[in-house]
């Protein structure tokens, strides 16, 4: 007995350090790994098969363009990513506000959440074109039609979030004479937040998607007129290497929603 | 035994409580009559369903009293009285705040001083044997590791009653046991006024001074006991035969449903005169 148990931990000792170094870098060294030879893959195919450019680019050009139009593509995607970032505040602000009504006055939710629901239904992208000819082909029509699109996800995930807050932990704060908005604001916000933030999650990357939509439609700069554009030129790699650039700027929104996350969760929840 | 006014904490005179679906009326509580004394632990026994849980919360201003009337030190019961502690079945820590922060909760709502309340909540957490936990968070913690806080969290803002709506019923029968005792240790320090749901006779007989016998048909109190082991209680009280005759009795009153009696019908009465 005392001997198995000073024996076991000794006799293992030396290996886990091994795997547990490989196993550490797993979590990243998979996905990495898995798309690294999907782009190995495609540039044997297209160079086996001598797929031709139009149709299909090896990455290795791709790279090569993206490279050569760097400054081009920056100034389109700066137009994108300007919108996209505004369209996503605005949206976060709207639908954090409308969540808020909606779990304050009962007779707003029952108003605004089955509309809401049913709204959520429409394929919302049809609209484009009739957001160009309400608002023109300038900026707002493109922002309107990205927060249009962006701010469901937020308005459904935040209410849904301040509607889990923990019934026991709101009748403590009624115990406690908690006021309204101490109740709001300490206990259904911080329940809310994991919910919010999933929601602007999604939303960032809808907010891209309304912009780009609406470049294809109006815009004469961004990243979606460039993709039109270079298509119209039958410039395949070109448009390979926007959608690179556009990969970079859902990223970037992507990245700092989840950092503002870390942030809040490290400041407010506390 | 006679209690005077001024020494009456909890004042719970003929209360109801239907609630009113719009198609069908429940009777949840019918016409219960009982006063707590300050400084008195008071058990509320009752199988479930019974309207117990309902009748403490009407205590703490948490539900509506339909007809009757509950007096907290002397004042009408209205609505929730920071004088008045509620600890509830689930301990409902806030799971983003570390121990020390939500025993701190109260403090922060009422806005009292943070510092020298951090001195008393640490006093609190060393003596439900939390120490070396302060910074841990709820998910880090067991069921009744949970509870523990929870206790402190109710006790740390003085409130001088302390409402208790089976708050140990989510736990292992060990635990329970455990916490019992945590209990105890703290009651007899601070001796505050407690008003404790239960459906465990066992805990009932372990903590109170008085236990009340609620039954579900009438929904009211159909007995008054008062427990006659003295303070501070034995930890092994519960294996003498005194203590198991009186668990036995409130038992058999449970089981049939009805004591035949209410209180201040008659002269509490003493298990140890008991012949059935």
């Amino acid at each position: 007995m005392s001997v198995a148990a000073s024996e076991g931990p000794a006799r293992v000792s030396l290996r886990p350090a091994l795997v547990k170094g490989w196993k550490r870098n797993l979590p990243w060294m998979l996905p990495v790994g898995t798309a690294l030879a999907t782009l190995l893959l495609w540039e044997i195919v297209v160079r086996v098969f001598s797929v031709p450019q139009v149709i299909l680019p090896p990455p290795s050009a791709i790279g090569a363009e993206f490279v050569r139009i760097m400054p081009l593509l920056l100034q389109h995607a700066s137009q994108t990513g300007m919108e996209s970032l505004v369209a996503l505040l605005l949206a976060a602000t709207l639908g954090a506000v409308i969540a808020g009504v909606m779990a304050s006055i009962p007779l707003a939710r029952d108003v605004l959440q089955p509309n809401l629901v049913a709204l959520q239904l429409i394929p919302k992208i049809a609209l484009a074109p009739m957001f160009i000819i309400w608002l023109g082909i300038d900026s707002s029509s493109r922002l309107a039609f990205a927060v249009f699109l962006s701010f469901f996800p937020i308005v459904i995930a935040a209410s849904a979030g301040l509607a889990q807050a923990d019934e026991t932990a709101i009748r403590l704060c009624r115990s406690l004479t908690a006021s309204p908005l101490q109740t709001f604001f300490r206990v259904r916000v911080p329940f809310a937040l994991p919910h919010f933030f999933n929601g602007l999650r999604i939303a960032s990357t809808m907010a891209v998607i309304g912009v780009i939509v609406a470049e294809f439609i109006s815009s004469r700069v961004g990243l979606g007129h460039y993709i039109l554009y270079a298509s119209s030129r039958m410039e395949t790699t070109g448009i390979f290497a926007a959608l690179l650039m556009l990969c970079i700027v859902g990223l970037g929104l992507f990245g700092g929603v989840v950092l503002i996350e870390r942030l809040v969760r490290d400041r407010y929840l506390r | 035994m006679q209690t005077q006014a001024g020494d009456t904490a909890i004042r719970v005179d003929n209360v109801r409580k239907i609630y009113d679906t719009g198609r069908e009326q429940t009777e949840a509580v019918s016409g219960v009559s009982f006063g707590v004394e300050r400084g008195e632990f008071v058990a509320i026994l009752g199988p479930s369903g019974c309207g117990k849980s309902t009748l403490l919360m009407m205590c703490g201003g948490l539900e509506s009293i339909t007809t009757g009337r509950i007096e907290i030190d002397g004042a009408a019961m209205t609505k929730p009285r920071a004088s008045i502690g509620v600890m509830f079945q689930d301990s409902s820590l806030l799971p983003w705040k570390s121990v020390l922060d939500n025993i701190l909760f109260p403090i922060r709502i009422l806005k009292r001083d943070m510092a020298s309340h951090e001195e008393r909540a640490r006093q609190l957490i060393d003596m439900v044997g939390l120490h070396g936990f302060e910074d841990k968070k709820p998910h880090q913690l067991s069921g009744g590791m949970r509870q523990r806080v929870a206790i402190c969290r109710a006790l740390v803002y003085d409130p001088s009653i302390l409402l208790m709506d089976e708050p140990f019923s989510a736990l292992d029968a060990i635990t329970r046991d455990e916490m019992g005792e945590a209990l105890l240790d703290i009651w007899e320090q601070y001796t505050k006024t407690a008003l404790f749901v239960t459906h465990s006779i066992r805990e009932a007989v372990l903590l109170a001074d008085r236990v009340l016998v609620m039954t579900r048909r009438p929904a009211t109190i159909v007995e008054d006991i008062r427990v006659p082991f003295s303070r501070p209680r034995a930890r092994d009280v519960g294996e003498t035969a005194e203590f198991n005759e009186l668990c036995g009795h409130l038992r058999s009153l449970i089981e049939t449903g009805h004591g035949g009696r209410r209180p201040g019908d008659g002269p509490v009465l003493q298990p140890g005169r008991r012949g059935s």
